[in-house]
This record gives C-alpha cells, sequence and structure tokens, in this order.
C-alpha cells in the first residue's frame, strides 16, 4: 500500500492491491489525471479511503479519470481531487444528509436579488449568495494579482522612457558634425530638425518592431515554463493587439518626444560650436 | 586618483545627460531592490510570523497544513498531555478553530472561533482587559473587527450560538459569555471578526465535545536546535497528525507563492540589464566623442592606467548615485507594491511581501555597484587602445 495522500477536505486516499471483489458493489469514484499519475492509478483500480490514516474503510473502484477545468485558484496547490456520489462521501464522513452548499437555479425572469432576500428571510442557518458575488469574491486574489501586474508595469514604462530619453539624446548627440556641416553648407535648420526627428522616428520604430517580437518570445517563453512548472493549460502571458498597440505607440511618442527634444537642441548650438571650435 | 577626479568632473559637462541617466539608474536600481526584497521578504515575514509567539511546531490533522482546511484531530486532550510529558517540550496548547454565529439585535452575524488553552496559546495578544484563564468557561476575548460587529467591549456580554438547524429553525446550542478582553489575533486577516474561548466551550459550540476535536496543536520547544529531532520523534509518535515545524511551513507556503519569488528574479535581472546597458552606452559614446582629448593627455604623457581610471570612475559614480537615488525611490515604491500584494484576501494582516532589512539594501547596492562598474570595462578599453597619433591627426583636420 503507498503512503496516503491528501485531498480535498481531509480525505485520505491510499492505492491498494487489493483481493478483488464484486466491482459492481463497489462504489465508483473519478479521480483527477495528476492523481492517477501520482498513484499509477489506472481505470478499474480499487482504491481505499478515509478520512485519517488508521480509518481508511471505504473501498471504491477508479470508474474514471478526468482532466480538471484550468484554474488559476489551484495551480499553487498541492492538493489532488476526487469525485464520488454524495451518498457514498456523506458515509465516508459520517455525516449522513449534510452538505456543504446547494446550487439553486432560478426559473428565467425571477429576479436573483428578491430570490436571495426571500431565501436568506425563510430559511435559518443558511446564507445565500448570488452566484456573481461568489465570482468576484473568488476572482479577488486575481484583481491583486493583476494590480500588481499594473504597477509593475508602471515602474517599468518609466524606467524605459527614461532608457529611451537618453538613447535618443546621445543619437542625436552624435551628430553634432554632421549637424555643423549641413548648416556651413546652408541646409536650414528646419531640414536638419525634419532629418534628425526622421531619424529618432525610424529607431524608434525599428525597436519598436524588435521589442514586439521579443515581447511574443518572452511571452511563449512565459507560458511554456509555467505551464509545465504548475503542469496546467493555463495562459500567464497574453500579448494581444491592444497591448502591442499601446507599447508601440507609447514608444514612438516617446521616441519622437526625445528625439525633437534633442534635435531641437542641436540646431539651437551655433554651427562652430557644434564643430567645436566655438 | 587623478584619473578619477577627471571622471567625476566628466559628467558635470553633460549635465542633462548625467541627470537622464542618473534618472535611468535610480528607477532600474529601485526595481532591484524592490525585487530583492520581495525574493526573500516572503519567507522572512512568515517565519517572523510563525515564530513571533516562540512555538516553533505545529500538530495538525495529516496531510493538512494549519487552517488549510476544515479538517480536525480527535482526542486533542490526550496529544496534548503527552506532548506536555516530553521533556523536550516547554508548553503546548491545542485550538479549534469553527466558523460560529453570535446575536446582534434580532440578526445573527457569522464569526470565527478559536478555542484555545490560555495557558499555552500562541495565536494572540491581549490589547485591552485581560486575558481568559484555564477553565474560564465564561469568558470570551474579541478582536477589534468582532467588537465592531458586535457592539460589545470588556465587561459586556455576548450570546455566541452554533450548530444552526434549518429543519427546526434554531440553533442547537448557545452560550452567553462575558467579554474578558480585547485581542489582536496574529495570523488574522484583515477585518476578521474572530472570537476566543476556552477550548471546550468552543468544541461544544461548534460539534459534539465528547470527540475532543482540535485543529492545530501548537508545540514551543525547550530549545531551538532540539526542533528537528523533537519534530522526528513527534512523527513517530503520532502518526495521524502532520507536524510541521516553522521551516517546513515556510518550505509549502514558498511553493504556494514561487510565482512571485520567480517574477522577481526576472524582474530583478531585467533591472541590472538595464541599468548597466545604459551606464555602458552613456560611457562608450563619451568616450567616443572624447576622443581626441583623451589622445591629447595620452600624448603628454597621461598613463593609459589613469585613462581608463577615469572612465571607470565615471561609470562607478553614476552607479553610486543612482544607487543612492534608487533605494529611495526602492524603499516608497516597495510601500506601494506591498500594499497591493497584502490585500490578498485571507493574507494575515501581519505579513509583509516587501521587508526592508539591512542586509538586503547592501546586497542590492553592492551588484548594483559591481555590475555597474564592469559596465565601464569596454569603454574603458576602447579609450585605452585609443591610436594616439591618428586621433590627434583626424582631430586637427
Amino acid at each position: 500500500m503507498t503512503t496516503p495522500i491528501p485531498l480535498l477536505n481531509s480525505l485520505l486516499l491510499a492505492a491498494a492491491v487489493l483481493p478483488a471483489p464484486a466491482l459492481a458493489q463497489l462504489p465508483a469514484v473519478s479521480i483527477e489525471r495528476r492523481l492517477a499519475q501520482d498513484l499509477s492509478l489506472r481505470v478499474g483500480d480499487t482504491i481505499r479511503l478515509g478520512t485519517a490514516p488508521d480509518s481508511m474503510g471505504l473501498v471504491a473502484t477508479v470508474a474514471a479519470v478526468y482532466e480538471p477545468r484550468p484554474d488559476p485558484a489551484e495551480i499553487a496547490k498541492v492538493e489532488r481531487h476526487l469525485r464520488m456520489h454524495l451518498p457514498d462521501l456523506a458515509v465516508l464522513l459520517g455525516a449522513p444528509d449534510r452538505v456543504d452548499r446547494f446550487g439553486v437555479g432560478l426559473v428565467p425572469g425571477t429576479a436573483v436579488d428578491s430570490a436571495v432576500a426571500a431565501l436568506e428571510r425563510n430559511a435559518f442557518g443558511f446564507r445565500v449568495y448570488p452566484s456573481a458575488a461568489i465570482a468576484a469574491e473568488s476572482s479577488e486574489t486575481f484583481l491583486v494579482v493583476s494590480r500588481f501586474h499594473r504597477a509593475i508595469a508602471i515602474i517599468t514604462i518609466v524606467a524605459s522612457a527614461v532608457f529611451l530619453l537618453c538613447i535618443m539624446l546621445l543619437k542625436v548627440e552624435e551628430r553634432r558634425m554632421d549637424a555643423a556641416v549641413m548648416r556651413f553648407v546652408g541646409v536650414r535648420r528646419r531640414t536638419i530638425f525634419g532629418a534628425l526627428l526622421l531619424e529618432a522616428a525610424l529607431v524608434a520604430a525599428l525597436g519598436c518592431v524588435i521589442g514586439t517580437g521579443l515581447a511574443l518570445v518572452a511571452g511563449a517563453a512565459t507560458n511554456a515554463y509555467y505551464r509545465s512548472f504548475f503542469d496546467t493549460a493555463l495562459t500567464f502571458s497574453l500579448v494581444t493587439p491592444g497591448i502591442v498597440l499601446f507599447s508601440v505607440a507609447l514608444s514612438l511618442a516617446l521616441g519622437l518626444l526625445a528625439g525633437a527634444a534633442a534635435a531641437w537642441r542641436l540646431v539651437r548650438t551655433r554651427p562652430m560650436v557644434l564643430w567645436g571650435r566655438g | 586618483m587623478r584619473g578619477i577626479a577627471w571622471g567625476l568632473r566628466s559628467l558635470g559637462r553633460q549635465p542633462l545627460r548625467t541627470a537622464l541617466s542618473l534618472a535611468g539608474i535610480a528607477v532600474a536600481a529601485a526595481m532591484l531592490l524592490d525585487m530583492v526584497m520581495l525574493s526573500g521578504g516572503i519567507d522572512q515575514s512568515f517565519s517572523d510570523l510563525l515564530l513571533v509567539r516562540g512555538y516553533q511546531l505545529r500538530l495538525t490533522p495529516k496531510g493538512t497544513l494549519p487552517f488549510d482546511t476544515e479538517a480536525t484531530m480527535t482526542r486533542a486532550s490526550e496529544v496534548v498531555a503527552a506532548l506536555r510529558r516530553d521533556p523536550d517540550v516547554e508548553a503546548a496548547g491545542a485550538v479549534l478553530g469553527t466558523s460560529l454565529y453570535a446575536r446582534a439585535a434580532d440578526s445573527l452575524v457569522t464569526l470565527f472561533g478559536f478555542g484555545v488553552e490560555p495557558e499555552a496559546q500562541g495565536l494572540y495578544e491581549v490589547t485591552a482587559g485581560r486575558d481568559l484563564t484555564w477553565g474560564d468557561t465564561a469568558g470570551i476575548i474579541l478582536s477589534e473587527p468582532a467588537a465592531r460587529l458586535l457592539r460589545a467591549g470588556v465587561g459586556d456580554s455576548v450570546t455566541l450560538v452554533g450548530r444552526l438547524d434549518p429543519q427546526v429553525a434554531a440553533a442547537a446550542v448557545g452560550r452567553r459569555l462575558a467579554v474578558r478582553g480585547m485581542v489582536r489575533w496574529l495570523y488574522d486577516s484583515r477585518d476578521q471578526p474572530s472570537v476566543g474561548t476556552v477550548l471546550p466551550v468552543m468544541q461544544r459550540l461548534s460539534r459534539e465535545p465528547a470527540e475532543d476535536r482540535a485543529s492545530l496543536i501548537l508545540v514551543k520547544a525547550r530549545a531551538d536546535e532540539r526542533v528537528p529531532a523533537l519534530a522526528a520523534r513527534l512523527r513517530a509518535e503520532f502518526p495521524a497528525v502532520e507536524v510541521n515545524s516553522a521551516a517546513e511551513l515556510v518550505v509549502h507556503f514558498r511553493q504556494r507563492l514561487v510565482y512571485f519569488r520567480q517574477l522577481s528574479y526576472i524582474l530583478g535581472s531585467m533591472s541590472l540589464i538595464v541599468a548597466v546597458l545604459l551606464i555602458a552606452t552613456l560611457l562608450t559614446i563619451g568616450v567616443n566623442e572624447r576622443l581626441g582629448e583623451i589622445a591629447t593627455l595620452r600624448a603628454i604623457g597621461v598613463s593609459r592606467a589613469t585613462v581608463v581610471g577615469q572612465v571607470l570612475a565615471e561609470g562607478t559614480a553614476l552607479t553610486a548615485l543612482g544607487a543612492a537615488l534608487g533605494i529611495l525611490l526602492g524603499l516608497v515604491t516597495a510601500r506601494y507594491l506591498d500594499a497591493i500584494l497584502t490585500s490578498f484576501p485571507g493574507l494575515p494582516a501581519a505579513f509583509s511581501f516587501f521587508v526592508p532589512r539591512a542586509g538586503t539594501l547592501s546586497f542590492a547596492a553592492i551588484v548594483l555597484l559591481v555590475t555597474g562598474s564592469l559596465a565601464g570595462l569596454y569603454p574603458a578599453w576602447l579609450a585605452a587602445r585609443a591610436p594616439i597619433a591618428a586621433t590627434l591627426r583626424a582631430e586637427a583636420t
């Protein structure tokens, strides 16, 4: 017999090699894929279930192995799930005719709020929650993670903006001699400014293309790594057209702004100073 | 020294460029510091929280972590008595956690109840009034949120009810208790309305008391170095329960929050790369601009080492100033990020993700300083190998 492993709600399970009783008489359970892998179980195997290691009294047969729906709330937990018929679980827990919750479907057209109020009034010992409230409550964790990601994104954008400003400034500053020569041969300031701005725009556009490619590769790598790490089909990194559009627009705007500022500074400087003789 | 002075002076020649670079390095340093704090803060904060009352071991139902499920252990008193007989155990106390109700005006409010053994508890600190005492079956202690909900204070009475039966629309058990004190539950989330009674009262309110159930048993060892051996012995002695030391619980917790740990490594590395790129780019362009000046210095006899020292000094000065600004910025952003993450539902209010410590600050500063200084190596190499004659000729034309 293997070591008992914990299941949700403190059930314990152990895979066992048992004398084959008539399978039809045994309670049927379905187990999640990872649990089947952990205990090398297959459909038709028999298992012992209990609420404590010294009371693994219920013998059941594995009727199905299922893949649970990917759930972000579950990925970091080590619990394994098993589904069984309600009466079998009640017997196992020694709590006949007890449940944790009821699901209630309303007749179409019935107002949820009034149904909740009516049930709260009449059902002593119950708390009644609309599905929307439960969804909001259970998604709170992900809203927090989302807020954290947004805050990190803002810091990253600030850092990137400063980086971009620096690079653009340096890039334009590199053109001091070129600008001086152009001024000496009579090229107008406006033309030099336009040329430098165009160059800044091209650099920013090229950076956007490379950055988008990098984001797609990094996103794919992130998904591949975490899907393997957590053994799940969840998507961890999603590069949407909206995100790409926002990033490209922001980068172009920042690049042009930085390029314009640096170019303006350059064209206002006297040619001899640019040439290094002023 | 002469090279270092030149290096610092050359930073002042381009104030706008230097200011922008410092801003970039400061933001990258702030991010690096935050991520270093995040990577170590989770463990540190959780470990501090677990050991705040000195209880190094937790016994829970087999296969569970403290208060992770509603599972309970039976015959808790027997286990506690056996633990207290152990020569390595200084104190041991059982805790039962359960949902229960209290009458407030004409309605019932839902509370979280702790049944404790006041002579050996590691879950709360008394903030007002007095603690429960052994055998005080008429007393109750309240958290601030519970007191607000019940509109009760020290000396008032509250009525707790348990085991509601929808079939007969009545509670199977009720108890009127006097509020002895106000407490801060160490592991409660924000605004969690928790109350505490002695263990037998809570057992009676939750289930049949004959089963003598507990959710958790806290054990304080006489000496920290005896904890691993004591844990191993308890595992052998009580195979039906899970024995976890604080260090082992930290490992479990770390696994749950592995995402944040890995994120901190990735973002920390990226911050470092950004800072290095910025410094290296800036210095490289600066060296290219000053090639004539460098060639002149070399021509009049300034050594190659002095020129290299000048470039490296520029890099180090930029990094040091940026890191200093970044640490200040990082501490501010850490508070902001911590406020976001600690709003996780169910997380103990006393928990913190970003823990500023002298060691953490020093580590981030040293890493940044070393890598920032190394970023100056390439431009320093460019400066050192500048051809003197060719550069001077090019400058002259």
